[in-house]
């Protein structure tokens, strides 16, 4: 593995790695000109108290990079223990909190590597290779570790592995240790056996779980002038005034145009698009809107106008009584029902007569019947709604005295009739 | 006197009811729909007039023009495509039906349209966006050279420069716009979508407040407001915000609903993702992105992949996920080839200037220094960024690797043991570091145990093997004796025979030092007796007369 991946290594070096190596020799990476840089950052200034006041800290920790290296390795159990409160509170959302707190001298860690970059890295390109390997170096000095890391280190690209043999050597078992047991030869000699053996050095395979980032929220790209042309020519100032989006209060579009019908007191071909929603149950607010909507547009509508063609009699005229004849008449053969055997305009032809509303025939519409009943139900509504005939018909009067009863009697079996119509 | 008044006396918002009671009588009129930015209520109104006769050419272009600024491009399009159909279309309509093409993403049909057009400034706006969407720098630049200094073409370039992440630069063209033109509200939010790409939150925040007191109930500016407090904060207080423009808005604004939609899972933690992402791809360049995070989440590595495969990342955070993905596949297949590509978009991400201080950036470097197994380099990194991810399972996972590499095997341990997650605390690697781990820091008992727990597998074999020689290098030779003895009843190896006998006779030089209690003394000539080697017989003695003279009791 450790072949392929250096010959790999040394392909990708020249194609890959001049970016990078230019950011690591510059402690700040603000004046890296980079090819794909996404975002310059030409403000450090302004830029949020997260990441970016760090950098500042760091400066300040320069003079005690190694003892910070050490502090921090051995502090890092108490770290973790404070960051814990912390870390139950959110990650990546907290940083503006968090970053003006402990963590801040944590990332003073990043300031070595600025440091130790520019010392060590001087050559461009040999960060993979290289490079990485005298900053182990120094980093195995530092720590005090160990001896025979350095050769090690020259075994070309073993070096992780190398760490795993020759770490473990503190506290490793050593038979000096034991060299002065006061025992017999007979076991001296038993003991030969532990170092005979040789523990092999077993390697373990590292495996990354790479991080996964956070989901990221959309907002859009930025009004790019290309809009077109006011019909009227008249200068635009959506994008300059205000963004150019709708407002969030549009019209319902059936309930205006409901509205522009009852206002212009048109009628058109145009059908009504008759709404539907969607999982209603979810969505009382849409419902209530719409019954407000209409309720309001009923409020302001007129009531509907019928224009008769030609003259119908006064509704007073016909609420006068019958002759007396014909009220005693009444009682006993009653008004013509519905069961009559008879179709239904004949029907209406007969009531219509009956009370005196006429019908005028060649109407252009061809709705004479229909304004002969508008005229009926008119009528009807007329008593119905009379104080002094509903006082009347309380006092259960209307039967004996006032014949006006069949009337009403009538009027109740053309409402059964305005069903069919 | 009242201070503490909230509702601005004029402007929007202040509207009352009065105006509800004029419209009683009288038609509406277009201006007022065009004014308040009611397009829905402007196209009804046109549409009614149409069809009541009173419709002519210029409806049509106000049907248009609403259905444009309404977001509703596709019935702009057709309106317009039904005008260049009959004789002696204005030419205008040619250079609007381009527009409306460039907003439906039919980039060439716009390009074919807008040449229709006669020249114009904003046939040239559109040629500059079009070449940018075509990727022909050459055009681009002569479009470019025909922008003048006027306020629309800026803003233009401007656009231009968002979209090509100089966010700067556009930040610059609009302040000095505004250092002119004060009423230009909107600039404002401009700049707070360029501070929100920068990372400055709490400053587009400030800026986005200018515009928000004037216009409370901006879809763009409130879907602003709640990307940022979800970065300053979190999903809920985001999701707050989307709430607020939902119950302010009327059921028939549709406007930025996808944007939305897309945003509200994004602020659920990816609650409903493969219900609204999927036919957002290629729409909200972010759902895609998203969608690949959910199956990552997910751990169905093979679906990431193949919605990202094709993708030619252009952002930090295209460059962040194919490498996420590789890294994962790589690891999953075992592919070096995919570990290769997944470093290089590390270190690209990593490097470069606007990502190297970023948490993200940090840990691409480590990611990129890990696949290159330079561990002392992965834990600079790491370091850095710990204090954010101290719950983080896949964190702490990598970082005791890390540690555990450079031999510091306290600490490994310490952050091995706060892995919750038992698919990680089941894996080989986890459990063969920690056990080395327990070994290294003298507590051999425990990798025994981790070993006693496991089901017998060629994992658990290694395992043994693991402890075998690790215990035994670190002279804990009672637990590198028992391994060693069950390694040798699996497979009769002479090398194990030798380790066993190594490590019995190590327990026995451990109690005659004192180091181990003396009663251990038996389990060891009991493992000697599993063996059949003709030298068990002589060693079994001599420890066995050392007992005698100790007067350790032996069965």
């Amino acid at each position: 593995m450790a072949d392929d991946s250096d010959e790999e290594r040394a392909k990708g070096r020249v194609i890959q790695n001049q970016p990078y190596d230019e950011a690591l020799e510059i402690p700040d990476g603000e004046e890296v000109a980079s090819t794909y840089s996404p975002t310059p950052r030409v403000n450090p200034a302004e830029r949020g108290k997260s990441v970016g006041s760090m950098e500042s800290n760091l400066s300040g920790n320069n003079s005690e990079e190694e003892d910070e290296e050490e502090e921090e390795d051995d502090e890092f159990p108490d770290d973790m223990g404070q960051m814990g409160q912390m870390g139950q509170m959110g990650q990546m959302g907290q940083m503006g909190q968090m970053g003006q707190m402990e963590p801040l001298g944590q990332m003073g860690q990043m300031e070595p590597l600025g440091q130790r970059s520019q010392q060590q890295r001087g050559p461009p390109g040999s960060l993979q290779g290289q490079g990485g390997q005298q900053q182990q170096q120094q980093f195995n000095s530092e720590d005090e570790e160990t001896d025979s890391s350095d050769e090690d280190d020259d075994d070309e690209d073993d070096d992780d592995d190398d760490d795993d043999d020759h770490a473990p050597l503190e506290g490793a078992y050593d038979p000096a240790d034991y060299e002065n047991l006061p025992v017999t030869p007979e076991i001296k000699e038993l003991f030969q056996y532990i170092t005979r053996y040789t523990p092999q050095s077993i390697e373990l395979e590292h495996k990354l779980k790479p991080f996964i980032p956070d989901f990221i929220p959309a907002v859009g790209d930025i009004d790019a002038f290309i809009k077109i042309i006011r019909p009227d020519s008249k200068p635009d100032t959506l994008g300059l005034n205000v963004l150019d989006e709708p407002c969030a209060k549009q019209s319902d579009p059936t309930v205006l145009d409901l509205q522009l019908r009852a206002i212009s007191k048109q009628t058109t071909d145009k059908k009504v698009v008759v709404k539907s929603l969607e999982s209603a149950e979810k969505n009382p607010k849409h419902i209530d809107s719409w019954i407000e909507s209409i309720r309001e547009l009923r409020r302001i509508q007129p009531p509907p106008n019928v224009h008769y063609s030609k003259n119908m009699p006064d509704i007073d005229t016909l609420m006068q009584e019958w002759p007396p004849e014909f009220e005693e008449l009444l009682k006993e053969v009653g008004l013509p029902t519905a069961e009559l055997d008879c179709d239904l305009p004949e029907y209406v032809d007969l009531v219509c007569s009956i009370l005196d509303v006429p019908i005028y025939k060649g109407s252009p519409h061809r709705n004479e019947r229909v304004l002969a009943l508008h005229v009926i139900f008119t009528l009807f509504s007329e008593f119905k709604n009379s104080q002094h005939f509903r006082t009347l018909a309380e006092e259960n009067k209307l039967d004996n005295n006032l014949k006006e009863s069949d009337g009403f009697g009538a009027g109740g079996g053309m409402d059964d009739n305005k069903l069919t119509f | 006197m009242m201070l503490s008044r909230q509702k601005p006396a004029i402007g929007p918002g202040s509207t009352t009811p009065a105006k509800e009671n004029k419209k009683k009588k009288k038609l509406p009129k277009l201006e007022d729909f065009l004014s308040s930015r009611d397009y829905t209520g402007a196209i009804t109104l046109s549409e009614f007039n149409r069809i009541s006769g009173k419709g002519n050419e210029e409806t049509d272009l106000w049907i248009a023009y609403c259905a444009f600024h309404l977001g509703d491009y596709k019935r702009a399009m057709e309106e317009y495509e039904r005008m260049t159909k009959h004789d002696g279309c204005h030419p205008d309509v040619w250079i609007n039906l381009a527009c409306c093409y460039f907003f439906l993403g039919m980039y060439s049909e716009s390009d074919k349209a807008a040449q229709r057009g006669p020249k114009s400034r904003l046939q040239n706006r559109l040629g500059f966006h079009l070449s940018h969407k075509f990727n022909e720098e050459k055009r681009l630049m002569s479009y470019h050279q025909n922008l003048q200094d006027i306020v629309e073409d800026q803003l233009s370039l401007a656009s231009i420069h968002y979209l090509r992440s100089h966010y700067q630069e556009a930040i610059d063209i609009y302040k000095r716009i505004l250092l002119d033109n004060r009423d230009y509200l909107a600039l404002n939010v401009y700049v707070a979508l360029c501070y929100y790409k920068l990372d400055y939150y709490d400053v587009s925040q400030e800026v986005l407040a200018v515009y928000l007191q004037q216009y409370p109930d901006s879809a763009i500016a409130l879907n602003l407001k709640a990307c940022n407090h979800f970065r300053l904060y979190n999903g809920k207080a985001a999701e707050a915000e989307l709430k607020s423009l939902q119950e302010m808005s009327t059921p028939s604004f549709v406007f930025a609903r996808d944007l939305i939609k897309h945003n509200m899972v994004v602020f659920r933690g990816g609650e409903g993702s493969l219900q609204v992402l999927p036919p957002l791809i290629d729409v909200i360049p972010e759902a895609r992105l998203n969608l690949v995070i959910y199956h990552l989440k997910q751990d169905d590595i093979a679906e990431a992949y193949n919605l990202i495969k094709e993708l030619e990342p252009t952002t930090p955070q295209e460059y962040i996920l194919k490498g996420v993905v590789n890294a994962a596949l790589g690891q999953e297949q075992g592919s070096k080839e995919h570990l290769k590509i997944a470093q290089q978009y590390f270190q690209l991400v990593g490097g470069s200037a606007s990502e190297c201080d970023t948490i993200p950036g940090r840990q691409c470097m480590a990611s990129c220094f890990f696949i290159l197994r330079q561990f002392e380099d992965v834990l600079i990194y790491l370091n850095s960024v710990k204090s954010y991810f101290y719950n983080d399972d896949l964190f702490n996972f990598n970082y005791a690797q890390a540690k555990a590499a450079v031999g510091n095997y306290k600490e490994a341990e310490e952050v091995f043991l706060l892995i919750q997650t038992e698919k990680i605390k089941n894996d080989y690697t986890y459990l063969s570091w920690l056990a080395r781990c327990y070994i290294m820091n003298r507590k051999a008992r425990l990798a025994w145990e981790l070993y006693l727990k496991m089901e017998t597998s060629g994992e658990s074999f290694s395992l043994l093997q693991l402890i075998a020689n690790d215990c035994y290098k670190m002279g804990q030779f009672y637990y590198a004796a028992k391994s060693f003895d069950v390694l040798e009843r699996l497979d009769p190896n002479p090398e194990y025979w030798e380790g066993k006998r190594g490590a019995c006779v190590g327990v026995f030089q451990l109690i005659i030092a004192g180091h181990e209690p003396r009663d251990t003394l038996r389990d060891v000539i009991n493992m000697l007796r599993n063996s059949s080697n003709p030298q068990v017989e002589y060693m079994v003695r001599t420890m066995k007369k050392w007992a005698k003279e100790n007067l350790v009791a032996l069965p």
